[in-house]
């Protein structure tokens, strides 16, 4: 088991290296920041002597007319009632999330087809190290960037004297361990499936799913709508992330240290065990595409 | 060809002219309804439940007047919402209204003659509902005041009348003897001594009055989703009147909420009311505040509570104002660390002089130009403008009247400065970019020196 984490780091430091020297990586975070820089400056300009007033600038009239007409009004003031670090930083990072996840799926399939992985596996490396590699590699890489992130959003938000505060802290330690079961769920869509178009269908469908089911559950809809989704959730939430991203916000919201723990713990255990079942699948089917 | 384009043309100019004729009319279909006069924590609010709705909300443990009535209900696009034209017909369904919970024992209710009022109170939340012979008299009472106060106001228009009169009577005589040049001091001591009548006050029985005795049956359910049917004297149910009624509660209380009213929009105040939260303010105008108590409802449930008809989200909750801290004292921290007590003071919005629009708010003092006056708010004033250059901000607390400690009730006030920093904004925006670049140059100039190198060796 040392001997696979000890490849697993290795092949790991060469991807995030790989990554680090491409172009992509760089754009993608350049275009969080200005995302994040826009919603903090934009919501200063949204506040005059009585407090924020979404109305008073575009980009927040948009932000508040999609949230509060998908979600409701309270939903709204309730997400900015801290501010707009907690909201910048979580729809900042989605871009990020999104690309860090599907080039993993998409190396992975393509260096699959390519036979690299089985090349490397003739060497020390087994599959599941290297599946390991790719999640550590995500994991580095979310860290990386969701650090510079936090840094750029607390400035933005130190230059118009927008203040960080305790959901903020809470949405950085939620979305660093949603982002780990999101990039888990690209492993194991790797190993399921050996071509990348296929992986990568299942991997965004399998995302879009949870998507709907969060929005169709918190959403302002018709209440047959609403009955479907209660329905498919009763099933489906248990292996989403949405579903413990939210449990972690309502226990904290309430209060409830124990719970929020729990809901924590729950993301991790999550991700754990997508990656075993991914271990147990590709020791099956091998790398061979 | 040219038949059938002809029979086309005149069915288009048909239906051009015949749109007027049926333009949108909202179709009016007889339905059986639940009306509802539900407590809502801080006051009562009429609702009701169409055809369409199959649930009545309302606050558990509370009093809340639910009658069945057939009338014209209809869909009003422009609201997206049902109507009723009670003002054609509405009949009062009678009978017996049997509640039941799960496979329970039913409770049945009988329509009552009742009235709820609000009786005036130093702070907001005194209503009071009476029921039967009692609500009868109450409203008997009202209507007494209201009499009495109507025979005050014609009797003061009467006696005013008088008053000018003998004035105008007495400053024609002043200015006649003044013509023939006598003495008129005596006229203009009576002048100066004669009585004005003083215009009586309104009654201050009621905040809110009491409501005309109406007849409902009065419901008053322990949290839970019960079973809802109206019965007549034969035992049958009444077609269309079976629903639900879910009957909540808050999930949290005593939640300490903040009106806050700026000093340059003192008509347009704000609320704070999550807890805990931050109060992002420009620092244009000082502001006022006053601290409320508030509860926490399913955000669904509270807004069909007081609007059968509401949208609203079952999966969070939301805060919702109930009344004034009584007798409350503000703590502020101030950006430099320093504490200030704060006390409830009475102020007075003053209009500008001159042509320009504006006000200032000062604090009432009852003399002056505010003699006579009331107060137009009483509040907390909160220093913001002193803050503008403060990047900490100011935190605040509420304390009630025995110093104690209101949970929830801290708040930071901070002062953005939009605008700022943008250079540096952009700066940190392209950074990535710059080590992409630097990051492109290196490897570029590391292949090419790889290249020479592998050139020289071969």
């Amino acid at each position: 088991m040392r001997g696979r984490m000890r490849v697993a780091l290795v092949l790991c430091r060469r991807q995030v290296f790989e990554s680090l020297v491409s172009p992509g990586f760089y754009v993608l975070l350049s275009l969080c920041l200005a995302i994040s820089s826009a919603l903090t400056a934009g919501f200063a300009a949204s506040v005059d002597s009585s407090g924020f007033d979404p109305g008073l600038s575009p980009l927040y009239r948009l932000v508040s007319g999609a949230v509060s007409g998908t979600f409701g009004a309270s939903f709204f003031s309730r997400l900015f009632a801290e501010g707009p670090l907690p909201f910048g930083l979580a729809v900042s990072f989605l871009p990020m999330l999104a690309f860090l996840s599907v080039t993993s799926v998409f190396r992975f399939g393509h260096e699959r087809g390519a036979g690299a992985v089985e090349l490397i596996v003739y060497g020390p490396a087994d599959p599941t190290a290297y599946l390991l590699a790719a999640f550590l590699k995500d994991a580095t890489l979310c860290i990386l960037s969701l650090a510079a992130l936090s840094a750029a959003v607390l400035a933005a938000g130190a230059f118009v004297h927008v203040l960080p505060g305790r959901l903020f802290v809470l949405t950085l330690a939620v979305v660093a361990l949603a982002s780990l079961a999101v990039f888990a769920y690209g492993a194991l869509c790797s190993t399921l499936l050996s071509t990348v178009t296929s992986a990568l269908a299942l991997f965004i469908g399998i995302q879009l799913v949870f998507a709907l089911l969060f929005v169709g559950g918190f959403a302002l809809v018709s209440e047959p709508v609403r009955s479907v989704s209660f329905v498919a959730a009763a099933a489906l939430q248990w292996v989403s992330p949405l579903f413990y991203c939210s449990l972690c916000f309502r226990a904290a919201e309430a209060a409830q240290g124990a719970e929020l723990a729990g809901a924590c713990l729950l993301l991790a255990v999550l991700s754990a065990s997508l990656l075993a079942v991914g271990h147990l699948v590709i020791r099956e089917t091998g790398v061979r595409a | 060809m040219r038949r059938a384009a002809r029979a086309l043309l005149a069915l288009a100019a048909f239906a051009a002219a015949g749109s007027p004729l049926f333009a949108d009319v909202p179709v009016r279909t007889e339905q059986v309804i639940y009306t509802l006069v539900a407590f809502n924590g801080k006051d009562y609010s009429p609702t009701f439940a169409p055809e369409s709705s199959d649930t009545v909300y309302v606050l558990a443990n509370t009093d809340n007047f639910l009658s069945v009535r057939k009338t014209f209900v209809y869909w009003w696009p422009p609201e997206g919402r049902w109507q009723t034209e009670a003002s054609v017909f509405n009949e009062l369904e009678p009978g017996i209204l049997e509640v039941r919970r799960g496979s329970g024992e039913p409770r049945l209710f009988e329509l009552q003659r009742y009235t709820y009022f609000n009786v005036n109170g130093e702070y907001e939340q005194n209503w009071k509902v009476l029921v039967g012979d009692a609500a009868d008299a109450e409203v008997r009472r009202a209507q007494e005041i209201a009499r009495a106060y109507l025979q005050a106001g014609e009797e003061y228009e009467r006696q005013h009348e008088a008053y000018l009169a003998e004035l105008r009577d007495l400053s024609g005589r002043v200015e006649k003897l003044k013509s023939l040049g006598r003495d008129w001091s005596m006229l203009k001591a009576r002048m100066d001594s004669l009585p004005a009548p003083v215009q009586p006050r309104p009654p201050r029985d009621y905040v809110v009055p009491p409501s005309p005795v109406q007849g409902a049956f009065v419901v008053n359910l322990p949290v839970g989703r019960y079973r809802v049917r109206l019965l007549d004297h034969d035992a049958r149910v009444l077609e269309g009147s079976e629903k639900w009624i879910v009957s909540h509660a808050a999930r949290r209380i005593n939640g300490v909420g903040y009106e806050v009213i700026p000093g340059d929009k003192w008509t347009r105040p704000s609320e704070s009311r999550e807890l805990d939260s931050v109060l992002y303010v420009s620092g244009a105008a000082d502001l006022y505040v006053s601290p409320f108590f508030e509860q926490e409802f399913n955000d669904l449930q509270y807004a069909r509570t007081t609007d059968n008809g509401a949208r609203g989200n079952p999966r969070i909750y939301s805060w919702s104002r109930i009344q004034q801290v009584p007798h409350a004292v503000l703590l502020l921290q101030d950006a430099a660390g320093a504490r200030h007590r704060l006390t409830e003071e009475p102020y007075f919005v003053q209009q500008t002089r001159g042509a320009g629009l504006g006000y200032t708010i000062v604090p009432f003092t009852g003399t002056g130009d505010q003699e006579g006056s009331d107060a137009n708010l009483k509040a907390f004033r909160l220093p913001v403008r002193d803050a503008v250059s403060e990047s900490g901000g100011m935190t605040l607390k509420a304390t009630d009247d025995s110093g104690k400690y209101l949970p929830g009730s801290d708040r930071r006030i901070v002062v953005v400065r939009p605008g700022r920093g943008t250079a540096a904004l952009v700066i940190i925006v392209l950074a990535p970019l710059a080590v992409m670049a630097a990051v492109v140059i290196a490897r570029s100039r590391l292949y090419s020196r790889n290249r020479e190198t592998e050139r020289r060796a071969g």
